[in-house]
């Protein structure tokens, strides 16, 4: 609304006054009024005046809620939006001086040279290969944000099953006490498999990569009325309080996660999954006394 | 004792860091390297230079690089091509092999890489015949594959394939006698850098296997090799 506009709000202010002028003026003739009514219809009319006034007051605030969550919802997707395209043009722009750097890197490679030179080399092949894969991972991130997900109906406990027997292949997976529990009946909700086995890959390596040989981790798939609930427990180090808001966003890295290997890329993903999934994550955790990742999926 | 002749290979970036960073390292493997700086140089040196070979690049000014190809099948040429994509999405890349790319690799690539895609799509290159990468129907002894209606069929029986089945049945039959590492299926079928993926090919191509009754240990159609991938082992032809 323009700033002129509430000066109609004065408007009845100051007919008043002027009303006021003139029978202070001595215009009228009888300057007193005596109005004389019964009760009945005077409390009906107020009740029915005090009514209005609310009814108005109450639409004038919902409106004005609705208008600002509007504002916060817009505000929010623009971000978003603004985010990926940030993110598209970086993927872009670093596309061509990665390939020319990787070419020129392949040709000093094979000219071959002093053997400090040939071991420059190799890292330096890994590292660029890394920042490669580093912008096309975050490029995928958001494009998963958009992308259509090919969800049809599955058993839920096959996937975790295939996934989880995955996992126990690594090395560390050795060393650490893992135990699977499953619903006696299936699962069945609509997934996209290949993205679910993500899901659970990306929260059993978190947990392998953060405790320390001899810990649990316990994979348990529940069933919760329309809910599927999986979680992922561990009795490692847990998380840090400061951390724990962050550890859902792209390329943070916690102080427990210094010296651990990993993209930064493997939360935000199941983050993403998940919730394209219509479903939520949710985080526990007390340092020392490990952490409780919990993905909540609609089965419908 | 036959002279083997280097293969000619005409490469078109308009990215001067790209060609003068590539070009050597394809001499280098065996190549004779000819570079084009936009769409419009490149379809003047195709005439002149008949190249075995064509390296483009998509996001060109003046011509890109899918307009070239398209100008070029228009004019009845089959010469292989392989696109330098930028963008990272699996639709993209599907609309580029529909218009007639042999393969594709995307930036930023390995360059040992496209080496390898060069010789695969030269091996693969049947001259004057349309490349199996746009042919709509392909067979395989009773394996017959429609890409348009997205169907496949072992004899008179339908597969029944899922999605990501029948795409990955679809590369492997397009890339026939190709050794294709998991990650390479997973960036051609998934379209995404896929962390976990290798177990994600596995299961795909065991689901596969169960539909076309392969055995594994006695492959007709599908040979894994450990360590490095799968190999579509069966010849594949172009059917009408």
């Amino acid at each position: 609304m323009k700033r002129w506009q509430w000066l109609i709000a004065l408007s009845p202010a100051v007919l008043g006054l002027i009303l006021a002028a003139f029978v202070i003026g001595g215009r009228v003739a009888n300057p007193a009024f005596y109005l004389r009514i019964e009760a009945d219809p005077l409390v009906a009319l107020t009740g029915l005046v005090l009514s209005t006034g609310l009814a108005i007051v109450l639409a004038v605030l919902g409106r004005v809620q609705r208008i600002r969550h509007k504002t916060l919802k817009e505000s929010m997707i623009q971000a978003t939006e603004a985010r990926h395209r940030f993110l598209r043009r970086l993927d872009h722009e670093l596309k061509n001086p990665l390939t020319a750097v990787r070419a020129d890197l392949a040709n000093l490679a094979v000219t071959g040279g002093p053997e400090e030179h040939v071991k420059a080399l190799t890292r330096l092949q890994a590292q660029v290969s890394h920042l490669s894969r580093l912008v096309a991972s975050l490029r995928k991130l958001a494009d998963l944000e958009t992308r259509a997900l090919e969800r049809l109906p599955a058993s839920v406990g096959e996937v975790v099953e295939t996934t989880f027997r995955v996992a126990q292949e690594q090395p560390a997976a050795q060393e650490r006490r893992l135990t699977l529990s499953l619903p006696h009946r299936p699962l069945i909700a609509p997934v996209d498999r290949d993205l679910l086995s993500l899901v659970i890959y990306n929260l059993l390596d978190n947990a392998l990569k953060f405790t320390r040989p001899g810990d649990a981790v316990e994979l348990r798939v529940l069933e919760n009325g329309h809910v599927i609930v999986i979680e992922v427990a561990d009795s490692g180090p847990g998380i840090a309080e400061a951390d724990m808001p962050y550890v859902w966003e792209e390329l943070y890295r916690g102080h427990g996660a210094r010296g651990v290997p990993g993209s930064g890329i493997g939360l935000p993903l199941v983050r993403t999954i998940v919730e394209r999934h219509g479903g939520h994550v949710r985080l526990r955790s007390q340092p020392g006394q490990g952490s409780l990742f919990t993905i909540q999926l609609p089965k419908d | 004792m036959a002279i083997e002749t280097k293969p000619k290979v005409l490469l078109v970036d308009d990215d001067s860091a790209i060609t003068e960073s590539l070009a050597p390292f394809l001499e280098r493997a065996g190549f004779t390297v000819s570079v084009a700086v936009d769409g419009q140089d490149a379809l003047q040196r195709i005439g002149s230079l008949a190249p075995d070979l064509i390296v483009l690049d998509v996001i060109m000014p003046r011509l890109d690089g899918r307009e070239v190809l398209r100008l070029l099948r228009q004019a009845e040429n089959q010469t292989p091509v392989i696109l330098l994509t930028q963008v990272g999405e699996a639709s993209e890349r599907a609309m580029a092999l529909e218009e007639g790319a042999d393969d594709y690799v995307n930036k930023p690539f390995d360059p040992q890489e496209l080496v390898a895609r060069m010789r695969a799509v030269l091996r693969r290159a049947r001259p004057g015949e349309p490349p199996l990468a746009t042919a709509q129907r392909l067979a395989s002894g009773d394996l017959l594959l429609d890409r348009r209606v997205r169907r496949a069929w072992l004899g008179s029986e339908d597969l029944a394939l899922t999605p990501k089945a029948f795409a990955l049945l679809e590369y492997l039959m397009t890339h026939p006698e190709e050794l294709i590492s998991r990650d390479r299926l997973l960036d051609a079928v998934w379209g995404w850098d896929y962390p976990a993926g290798i177990r994600a090919v596995d299961t795909r191509v065991a689901e596969l296997r169960k539909a076309l009754g392969d055995d594994p240990s006695q492959p007709r159609y599908i040979e894994t090799l450990p360590g490095q991938g799968y190999r579509f082992i069966s010849t594949v032809e172009v059917v009408p």
